[in-house]
């Protein structure tokens, strides 16, 4: 029967619907995660009567068709890029992007992956890297006898360098921007790769056109909201057993056709 | 003598076809802006052609048929979702959308920006405006869509118009076919939508399917299905019994 199919799609949607929800929750504190929400379409219709098809040679014609669809299928699972609330630290080297753009991360392997996690460090060298050593693109190095550290809104960073008064300007952090940012890749850590469907990195310091702001001793919280994520789990669940039902009403009716015959 | 099974069978037929609907329907049950489905059906009398001047005229009989899948266009509750890309349309109308053979209407409106800047839908399918595919720059920010359709954005030189969503209304919303992936297509021509018409952002539109109903609706056909059931099986009876009876020799 189709209509078991069709339901057997419906769990498997509210599956992932909530797979999706629960890691949205299990991110709630994770620095700069974007929630995402899956997106539903239906499925193919069969056309079993075609709307507008004639019903006689005068003219008349069927006004609505018989169509039944097939179930359900996943969309996307999109990525909602909205500000997440900005949180003091107090820490010098946490900087949190007010607005748009993301910060450069050099990979490892030489590829450049984009973050709005700024709660950076200082490796061995100095050089201001990730929580897991990776270098902060433009690479910057805080010399050991620098005190006062100081990443203004423009990403500018100044720092007293041993018994001097003036401060001396260490480096400058860049900011990038996608058209679709919606369309990046994560590749978990808080981490974005570049796609085909982003588009390309367009640089800029922070606080001109169309970027936004970074603010030390702040790190962005997740936009993820609880209370919409547990109502969205509650939606989800009793579409679940909804689906379940049906898949035993189609059951129980092969089993009185089944009957029949006996 | 075969009509009583013949009669039920075609009801049970429909049957199964009306629970193929709702178990449609109770899987896009969490789908944007998805309509709800119902099945018609009618009575199909037979024999269709008949005499009614013989002296026992012939009896009609009437079978089930589904006539139709009508989809209920009453607009599903609006869910907020804080993103300027999720729309919803509070009134009667469709956002149009480009799909490769042609333009087809939606009601689900959670809209993405692909990689040349152009508002599209979830298929990647441009999201038509009055002028053409709505189109971003890189330096656009603060996108606000008004009410009325219209697309602003803020850059350098100010805010700027980027477009207005072109809206569909169709007088004959039945006459619709469903396409797949969330559209309708249609011959007819479509017309500006009404004034009181008005675009939500932020929102989308949940799907209009009452689950409750939907349930009860399932109960009622497997109910109808298993009491079908039971009549063929005493119309079975009723013609063995009939064969044991005659087919009895007298001794």
């Amino acid at each position: 029967m189709r209509a078991m199919h069709t339901a057997a799609t419906g769990m498997m949607a509210q599956e992932l619907n909530v797979s999706v929800i629960s890691n949205n929750i299990a991110n709630m504190r994770t620095t700069g995660y974007k929630r995402q929400r899956a997106e539903f379409q239906d499925l193919l219709y069969e056309s079993l009567r075609r709307v507008g098809s004639q019903t006689s040679d005068q003219g008349t014609m069927v006004p609505t068709g018989v169509q039944v669809g097939s179930g359900v299928k996943t969309a996307g699972t999109s990525r909602i890029m909205s500000q997440g609330t900005l949180t003091a630290t107090d820490r010098d080297f946490d900087v949190a992007i007010r607005g748009e753009g993301f910060f450069q991360i050099e990979l490892p392997d030489g590829r450049t992956a984009y973050t709005r996690d700024g709660s950076f460090e200082l490796d061995a060298n100095g050089k201001l890297v990730t929580v897991d050593g990776y270098t902060v693109d433009p690479g910057i190095t805080i010399p050991n006898n620098a005190s006062n550290i100081t990443i203004n809104s423009q990403g500018q960073i100044t720092a007293v360098i041993g018994t001097a008064t003036a401060s001396t300007t260490l480096g400058q952090l860049q900011l990038v921007r996608f058209i679709n940012k919606s369309g990046l890749e994560a590749i978990g850590d808080n981490l974005f790769l570049e796609t085909a469907a982003s588009g390309t990195p367009q640089q800029g310091t922070p606080g001109s056109e169309g970027f936004g702001t970074t603010l030390q001793r702040y790190l962005e919280a997740s936009n993820v909201n609880s209370v919409t994520e547990l109502t969205d789990l509650i939606s989800a669940q009793r579409a679940y057993e909804m689906n379940a039902r049906v898949i035993t009403a189609a059951d129980e009716m092969s089993q009185t056709t089944a009957n029949l015959s006996r | 003598m075969e009509n009583t099974s013949l009669i039920g069978l075609s009801r049970q037929v429909a049957l199964r076809r009306e629970l193929d609907v709702i178990a449609n329907n109770l899987a896009n049950l969490t789908t944007t802006g998805f309509k709800s489905e119902r099945v018609l059906f009618e009575e199909y009398l037979m024999p269709v052609a008949r005499d009614e001047s013989f002296q026992n005229p012939d009896a009609s009989v009437s079978y089930v048929q589904d006539r139709a899948t009508a989809h209920d266009h009453t607009p599903g509750a609006l869910r907020t979702t804080g993103n300027p890309l999720d729309l919803a349309i509070d009134g009667d109308a469709f956002f149009t959308v480009q799909a490769p053979d042609g333009e087809r209407y939606q009601r689900s409106g959670s809209f993405q920006i692909n990689s040349d800047g152009e508002l599209v839908s979830q298929e990647g399918y441009q999201v038509l405006g009055e002028s053409g595919p709505i189109r971003f720059e890189p330096t656009d920010t603060d996108i606000t869509i008004a009410s009325d359709g219209t697309i602003s954005i803020v850059n350098a030189t100010g805010t700027q118009t980027r477009g207005k969503l072109k809206l569909a209304r169709f007088s004959d919303r039945n006459g619709l076919e469903k396409d797949s992936v969330s559209t309708w297509r249609t011959g007819q021509a479509a017309e500006a939508p009404l004034s009181t018409t008005r675009v939500v952002q932020g929102a989308v539109e949940q799907s209009n399917v009452q689950a409750i109903a939907q349930i009860a609706r399932m109960m009622e056909v497997t109910r109808s299905y298993a009491s079908l059931a039971a009549l063929l099986k005493s119309g079975d009876d009723l013609r063995q019994d009939a064969i044991k009876t005659l087919a009895e020799v007298q001794s």
